[in-house]
């Protein structure tokens, strides 16, 4: 038996947004890292490049993206050479978009918790035998919580909402890289607007409950903090 | 552990730093200067904390290990060296208990004392459970200390840890770490540049000024060079050690034993046999070059002149004089020096006024006549 298209939909979004999140969190804590410390010039290059997606509509990124994954493009030839398959309108094109497009919302409120801790914590641990990896972990994991929950909160929400890009370089490929966003905008194309509304419904009451919570969250340590002093 | 240094450092801002110092195995050793003389970047080498530039010539060893040359660079964790900062930078997220264990887990098979003996030595074990975000400055400061301890410390580097304190709390902290001092085997270096910390506690002392080393030696030699006190004016004084040989309560006074000769000073509560320190300004100590008979000053030594400040327009001078093995300074007026006809090796009695115990700065005691 076939499965919903909306729920298979719901599914590829879900998947789609986890990997993303799992990537960014591979990719974007190190750069978070490195731009919160810091003092060299590749920096003001650097983080303009992380903030376009901010600015950027998601179809000039999509555009230029979609150029580098056709099959005659850097990232469609590179790609091609490594697995043999093409890359344009797959689901791994969407998970390398996705990265980009929500990179700076993972980069950025990570790199404000990073520059926060002052360096006297990680020269007090450097002294007393933590390596970098050690402080990275016992010192600037912990105290940047709030930071990493905002983070990974943020890139998986907007993830789960973009629809520009996944246009682009993604198209409209059932089981492949139809999302949500994209069902939806089907629905309302061809006037289905009863599944449009339990659509754009879910996504709203999702989205709100996720912000919610980081929200939550954030007050709950920033009161623990506050108790303690 | 043996630290060498020799360290020639240039900053863009046109700051330079040009040392070289061996750090003792055992005691204090002092840096001490006013701010900008390059002290705690002196310190930060010393840890790792800070290694220069491509051009800069850092040469640091610990027993025959080197920790930084032009080729190599030993990583301040794989050091052992402990160091107390300025503030106490404890880590807000762990308890009082989780900070002293962050430390101790990091020791690996470095020895470390005790976790309850270090508590103990730094009054701390009411504090265990408290977050240190509750804990006051000097508190929080004895609790950065006992952390250093636990962490297996080969030697222990303090970056004016009584520079963030009051004043009240900076009376409470040095007995503690005076009591390190004579407790613990590995070197203390302690960069201030408060004079009264510097006497209280160093052994050796290196004196920087605008990264160049203006004086090194022993604090007692130090704190009675005629050179470094020309300028002090009335606060010159000088610093000396003597040991506690009973305490005489029907009087209330305390002896001590100086190079041989007894020295009574207010009853102080320090047992027989402890070292103490004393400040004796030379303004309140006369020459005599006969044994004054009949007089109401209780602290009368036998020295002999060793040194005397140039003359200048100025009505009086400094001589140093040395008492058994150490130096006592005296302001005397130049009238004085013709009629006594001092010069170096006469023998003379030295008649002290006021002594102030520094190893009681809680209550600086003076004796007066």
């Amino acid at each position: 038996m076939p499965m919903d298209p909306d729920i298979q939909a719901l599914w590829i979004t879900l998947q789609l947004a986890l990997t993303t999140t799992l990537l960014l969190m591979l990719v974007g804590t190190p750069l978070a890292w490195w731009l919160a410390r810091t003092k060299s010039l590749g920096r003001v290059i650097l983080e303009p490049i992380v903030a376009l997606p901010i600015v950027l509509p998601p179809t000039v990124l999509g555009f230029y993206l979609l150029l580098a994954m056709a099959p005659d493009g850097l990232l469609g030839q590179w790609w091609f050479s490594l697995t043999g398959e093409r890359l344009a309108f797959t689901f791994n094109a969407l998970v390398i978009g996705s990265i980009f497009y929500s990179l700076p919302f993972y980069v950025q409120p990570l790199q404000v918790a990073f520059e926060n801790i002052q360096q006297g914590l990680l020269d007090a641990a450097a002294t007393l035998g933590a390596g970098p990896t050690d402080r990275f972990f016992s010192v600037v994991v912990p105290l940047s919580r709030r930071g990493f929950i905002t983070a990974i909160c943020l890139a998986f929400a907007h993830t789960v909402g973009e629809f520009g890009i996944v246009l682009m370089i993604g198209g409209n490929i059932p089981g492949e890289t139809r999302v949500l966003s994209i069902a939806l905008f089907d629905h309302v194309e061809s006037l289905q607007y009863a599944a449009a509304h339990r659509l754009a419904l879910g996504l709203l009451i999702f989205s709100f409950a996720l912000l919610a919570l980081v929200y939550g969250l954030n007050r709950h340590w920033q009161m623990r903090l506050a108790a303690r002093h | 552990m043996h630290i060498n240094a020799n360290i020639t450092l240039t900053r863009p801002s046109g700051f330079s730093l040009e040392v070289a110092v061996a750090i003792k195995p055992t005691g204090v050793t002092a840096l001490y200067g006013p701010s900008g003389s390059g002290k705690s970047t002196l310190l930060k080498l010393l840890a790792g904390l800070e290694r220069g530039s491509a051009t800069d010539q850092i040469n640091i060893s610990s027993d025959g290990d080197i920790w930084q040359d032009a080729r190599h660079f030993v990583p301040p964790h794989k050091r052992h060296v402990g160091f107390v900062f300025q503030q106490p930078q404890l880590f807000p997220h762990l308890d009082v208990r989780g900070n002293l264990d962050y430390a101790s887990r990091r020791a690996g098979s470095q020895q470390s004392p005790p976790l309850n003996q270090v508590c103990d030595w730094l009054g701390i074990n009411h504090l265990l459970t408290a977050s240190p975000t509750k804990l006051s400055g000097g508190e929080a400061q004895r609790v950065a200390i006992a952390r250093v301890l636990l962490s297996g410390a080969r030697c222990l580097l303090m970056d004016e840890p009584l520079g963030s304190v009051d004043h009240v709390a900076r009376l409470q902290i040095l007995p503690y770490i005076d009591r390190l001092r004579r407790l613990l085997d590995i070197p203390i270096v302690y960069v201030s540049h408060g004079l009264d910390e510097i006497t209280y506690l160093a052994d050796e002392v290196y004196m920087l000024e605008q990264g160049r080393i203006k004086a090194a030696g022993t604090v007692f030699e130090l704190a009675s060079s005629l050179t470094l006190n020309s300028q002090e004016g009335d606060a010159a004084a000088a610093v000396v050690e003597a040991r506690v040989e009973y305490h005489d309560q029907s009087f209330g006074l305390t002896c001590l034993r100086l190079g041989g000769q007894s020295i009574h000073v207010s009853l102080c509560s320090q047992p027989p046999g402890t070292d103490i320190r004393l400040r004796i300004p030379a303004r309140d100590v006369s020459l005599a070059l006969q044994a004054p008979v009949q007089t109401s000053i209780l602290n009368v030594l036998e020295g002999v002149v060793s040194e005397l400040e140039p003359l200048s327009t100025n009505p009086s001078l400094l001589v140093r004089v040395q008492v058994g093995g150490q130096y006592i300074l005296s302001r005397i007026t130049r009238k004085s020096l013709l009629q006594l006809d001092l010069q170096p090796g006469r023998a003379v009695y030295v008649q002290i006024k006021t002594v102030a115990l520094l190893s009681d700065l809680t209550q600086q005691v003076t004796i007066s006549p």
